[in-house]
């Protein structure tokens, strides 16, 4: 499904990348590690679309399509959604216009009809009950004023909304709480399906807790170097990053 | 600093020919007799011995005049034509606005007026009805109303002095309240014309009202110069709305003067979208104890716009609280003024004066500048200022394209949150919806052009 190979990658004059090579199947879930620095929410950006990043060498590939020739709209259309670490507030914009304006564009690429506001309002419900969240919320700026742990919920009721085929997570555990993590994961769980793929990215086993990945991979000065199963992140939080770079 | 005589001023005492033609227009219409006359010419004079304000003076630095000084314009002074509706395109016009005065290409359309009888309490006058009937008495009147002239405003003031053919009285009697709003319509159906109209509102103890002016008009390139004065007795609570969306190449000049009493509450809502060429200009004295004045903005240039907005409020009394919050969208090659001067007086303490402007730039070739100044002569005031310039959030378009908007529906989703800050503050819920639309036509057509 999505074939990453020999990818490089810069940010102005730093090399940030050095050959990144991951295959994800569908169905899969992945937890890449590592410490900070290492490049892992570059890799997760670079998917995305995020601008201001040069690929110096490398291809990426989702279903044989090559991704990175595509602009980010394009890519979210073709299946691909990134968890934002920081999901941004946009004061004036709602929630729902937003949610709205995303899946009709993502349908009406796949040639499925556009959803009306009832049907829309009665297909978001359901999934906010299972985010635990408000419905006041609906009408509320983009992520204004929310809290950490509002923000990255409504980061996952986004990706629950758009169901993507490829859901790239950029350290959807950070800030959160035990409960509000437990929220997140049960979210991002319910989201698991043979036809779609997982990959998250995080410093912590934490997450792995909760979200149990099929293969995990320690990312390191823009490199691979180790891969695995679970057993790995466990055997990491035990150890500690060190260990991997030395081995 | 030295200061040299420009040649030209040195030889000869002779009229340059852009204030002859003014002087050649002027003579050529039939002047009233007697105070009217003489008081129309006095102010022609004046104007010819100024002409135009030049960038050499400081409130007109940035707003080059000499696109409106090369243009010639007829004068308008015969009434509209009786127009059948459907001959004038009112699709522009807000639906149900109140109580609407239409002037026509600058002078009185009583058949596109409202005709229903004017509430209790409120008079709707036509000036040029009043000026035509009774000279000495409106004369009179004019003179006792005529705002302050203020360096900046002088030359336009005088201009709209001489060719002054029409405009409307407003007169709300004590404690009348006025639900619905006086809505002015200023249309342009014929292009190369001038109009000079004037505006008097006289709001009485504790009456309340809401004031639409509205220019525009699909005509092209016309010379609208109006003065509006606005004088608040104690306690009165004004709306005023100032839509300024005339058409791509009219020019339009402003100038507002409001004199607020003790505990009067005015609150100002100006919109700049249109014309080529545009300044605004509002003049506010806070005369009496308790006053408060709150005034914002949305300038929107864009292709080759120039829109100028100059504000000046004045603290005459102590225990007056001033407001300002301008946005400002520039796009193309258009440009945005906004000068804000806050004045305090001698002994009129606590003060509370704050300014802020926010600017979006939507073009590496557009430009806002903007500019607070303050003069402060006491000292228990409590004055701030703030203003800042961007451009689109490169993060939060990236957010929204990765939810699958293409770029150009995120930018004007941006742009238009951003106006948002503006929009949500209207009151009145007709002016509010018709800004909508014409936000949306205006974001619509340029991310086509994106």
């Amino acid at each position: 499904m999505l074939t990453i190979t020999d990818l490089q990658v810069r940010a102005g004059d730093k090399q940030i990348l050095n050959g990144i090579n991951l295959t994800v199947q569908p169905g899969e879930v992945h937890a890449i590690m590592g410490p900070n620095g290492s490049g892992k929410s570059t890799l997760v950006q670079v998917l995305a679309g995020r601008e201001g990043y040069q690929v110096t060498q490398g291809s990426v590939s989702l279903h044989g399509r090559d991704l990175l020739e595509l602009a980010p709209e394009e890519r979210a259309r073709a299946g691909v959604f990134l968890a934002f670490q920081y999901p941004v507030e946009i004061p004036g914009v709602n929630n729902v216009y937003l949610l709205k304006a995303g899946l009709n564009a993502i349908r009406k690429h796949r040639g499925q009809p556009e959803l009306d506001a009832f049907e829309f309002l009665s297909l978001i419900k359901d999934k906010m009950k299972l985010m635990q969240m408000d419905e006041s919320f609906l009408s509320r700026g983009v992520n204004e004023g929310f809290s950490g742990g509002e923000k990255k919920r409504n980061e996952i009721l986004q990706m629950a909304v758009l169901e993507p085929q490829l859901a790239l997570l950029d350290e959807t555990d950070s800030g959160l709480d035990i409960d509000a993590l437990r929220v997140v994961a049960k979210g991002v769980n319910s989201l698991r399906s043979p036809q779609r793929a997982i990959v998250m990215v995080t410093h912590y086993q934490r997450l792995l807790d909760y979200i149990e990945p099929d293969h995990v991979h320690v990312l390191s000065a823009g490199r691979i170097v180790k891969s695995g199963d679970k057993a790995l992140a466990r055997e990491l939080e035990r150890r500690g990053y060190d260990w991997t770079v030395a081995a | 600093m030295s200061v040299s005589l420009s040649p030209a001023a040195a030889v000869s005492q002779a009229v340059p020919p852009a204030r002859e033609r003014y002087r050649a227009l002027f003579d050529a219409q039939t002047l009233p007799a007697g105070a009217l006359g003489a008081w129309r010419s006095a102010a022609l004079e004046h104007f010819l011995a100024t002409g135009f304000p030049t960038q050499r003076e400081e409130a007109w630095k940035y707003t080059n005049l000499r696109r409106l000084e090369a243009r010639g314009f007829g004068r308008s002074d015969t009434p509209a034509a009786p127009h059948s509706s459907t001959a004038l395109d009112e699709s522009g016009w807000i639906a149900a606005a109140g109580i609407r005065t239409v002037l026509l290409n600058g002078r009185w359309a009583p058949q596109l007026s409202g005709t229903s009888p004017q509430p209790p309490g409120v008079t709707v006058l036509a000036l040029g009805q009043w000026l035509e009937h009774a000279p000495e008495q409106a004369a009179e009147f004019l003179q006792r109303h005529a705002p302050r002239h203020s360096d900046a405003a002088a030359a336009f003031q005088h201009l709209n002095q001489a060719f002054m053919g029409d405009g409307v009285v407003i007169e709300l009697a004590d404690d009348t309240i006025c639900d619905l709003p006086l809505y002015l319509v200023h249309h342009w159906s014929v292009p190369a014309l001038m109009s000079h109209p004037r505006i008097i509102v006289r709001a009485g103890r504790n009456s309340r009202c809401t004031l639409i002016e509205h220019y525009l008009g699909k005509a092209g390139d016309g010379f609208t110069n109006t003065v509006t004065t606005i004088d608040a007795a104690r306690g009165a609570q004004l709306v005023h709305y100032r839509i300024q969306e005339e058409a791509p190449q009219a020019f339009h000049i402003g100038h507002t003067h409001v004199n607020l009493a003790a505990d009067v509450s005015y609150t100002q809502y100006e919109l700049a979208f249109g014309a080529t060429l545009s300044r605004v200009a509002t003049h506010v004295n806070l005369d009496g104890r308790g006053a408060t004045a709150t005034l914002s903005g949305l300038i929107m240039p864009g292709g080759n716009q120039h829109l100028d907005t100059f504000t000046c409020i004045e603290h005459a009394a102590g225990h007056t609280t001033s407001r300002e919050l301008y946005r400002g969208i520039a796009d193309g090659r258009g440009r945005a003024v906004f000068r804000g001067k806050v004045i305090v007086r001698p002994d009129a303490q606590h003060i509370d004066a704050q300014q802020s402007t926010r600017n979006l730039l939507l073009s590496p070739n557009a430009e806002i500048d903007t500019r607070p100044e303050l003069e402060i002569y006491a000292n228990d005031v409590k004055c701030s200022h703030g203003a800042t310039t961007g451009q689109l959030d490169a993060t939060a378009l990236f957010y929204l394209r990765s939810r699958g908007l293409s770029e150009a529906e995120a930018r004007a989703i941006l742009i238009r949150a951003f106006a948002e800050g503006f929009v949500s503050q209207l009151q009145h819920a007709p002016v509010a919806h018709y800004l909508e639309q014409q936000l949306a036509r205006r974001f619509a057509n340029l991310t086509e052009v994106a």
